[in-house]
């Protein structure tokens, strides 16, 4: 049995090891992070930038495997943290606002990370060279980004999800 | 000796910043020559003056650098050993004290931090990684597992240990005295930008350059 628990760590460890090298590769070499630093002219504090890629990918890696535990929102609606009678809607307040942040900060990475891996595939120079695109390319992008935008609010309005594997 | 047999040495480099208005030759890289007294005139000549409405940034070729030169010494000859253009920014050194840098910290940091944790909960959603631990359980205890165990626990562990190898440092201290990662793509993308710009004011003929 206590072999078995050892065997079990050492796969567990394993699979975190590997797993961070390999979903960290692919943030590094989209070269997301530097963007930003390079964009805002904040290099000079690029440690605390990768300290918030640390932190927050453990508590992803929390909320996700242990999700039975990130359940603030009953924890905080049972222990009453706002006292009997304001709790409910105290927190549907400060969860909305939490949610919100979630939303709005992970979707500018998400949509980032989506146009620089289009973009490390050189799609937009290939694109615009075949078809001799000169101009208009502002637009072009805006019109990525409506539809990345379109394409979100149908895929969460219309259940789009539902039909997935 | 005479001015027929001296050679100034120029390194020039691929990117500046100036806070001053007036671009000299000193600022644009490291130079040496074995006449002092021309060395020291030399650093004095004047390149480029960023003026009010005119661009911040503006790239200049290594060309005009010697034409310059060559007007007041027409004899020393000039080896450079550098870049062939050089981006020269003209920064405000107020705005890099505002608390506008730190607003902006706070911004990036919430955006690495939240897009960071979502997007290991979109992979580990991806993955079905409680189903895969599961299983996994059940393969080795021979039993469905009843909450949270060992695997669990170590799987965090490594990922943290791993994510903490791979970009070199605890806190605010390196391990090794390798750059991060992330400090290596930074440099990268740096470079890549500039020569992106020399590039443009090249083809849009921006670039102050001899005619």
């Amino acid at each position: 049995m206590f072999i078995k628990q050892i065997f079990m760590a050492v796969l567990g460890a394993s699979f975190g090891f590997i797993v961070s090298g390999g979903v960290f590769t692919v943030l590094i070499s989209v070269g997301l992070i530097p963007r930003f630093a390079g964009k805002m002219h904040i290099a000079k504090h690029i440690f605390i930038l990768e300290e918030m890629v640390v932190l927050g990918t453990l508590l992803g890696d929390f909320l996700s495997v242990f999700s039975d535990y990130g359940d603030i929102g009953e924890w905080a609606l049972s222990h009453e943290v706002f006292g009997a009678q304001a709790t409910v809607a105290a927190w549907h307040v400060v969860g909305s606002v939490i949610l919100s942040f979630f939303g709005v900060f992970s979707g500018i990475f998400v949509g980032c990370l989506a146009l620089a891996i289009a973009e490390m595939l050189d799609t937009i120079p290939i694109f615009s060279r075949r078809i001799g695109f000169r101009h208009g390319l502002g637009i072009a992008i805006l019109a990525v980004a409506l539809g990345k935008m379109v394409g979100s609010l149908l895929y969460f309005t219309q259940s789009v999800y539902l039909y997935g594997g | 000796m005479s001015t027929n047999s001296v050679t100034l040495y120029l390194k020039a480099e691929q990117n500046i910043e100036l806070q001053s208005e007036d671009v000299y030759l000193k600022d644009i890289g490291k130079l040496t020559c074995t006449d002092e007294n021309i060395l020291a005139k030399i650093k004095t000549i004047k390149l480029h003056r960023f003026r009010k409405e005119e661009p911040q940034r503006q790239v200049i070729s290594i060309l005009k650098v010697i034409e310059e030169i060559n007007k007041i010494y027409p004899n020393v000859s000039v080896e450079n050993i550098g870049e062939a253009d050089i981006l020269i920014e003209h920064i405000n050194v107020n705005k890099h004290k505002s608390p506008v840098q730190v607003f902006k910290i706070i911004f990036v940091s919430l955006i690495a931090f939240f897009g960071t944790a979502f997007t290991i909960m979109a992979f580990h959603n991806d993955i079905g990684i409680n189903q895969v631990f599961s299983k996994v359980y059940k393969m080795v205890m021979g039993q469905a597992s009843d909450g949270y165990g060992v695997l669990e626990f170590s799987y965090s562990i490594g990922l943290a240990l791993g994510i903490i190898l791979f970009f070199n440092h605890i806190g605010g201290r390196r391990i090794t005295k390798d750059p991060t990662p992330i400090e290596v793509e930074m440099r990268v993308y740096e470079a890549d930008v500039n020569k992106a710009l020399i590039e443009t004011a090249d083809r849009e003929g921006k670039m102050i350059d001899v005619h």
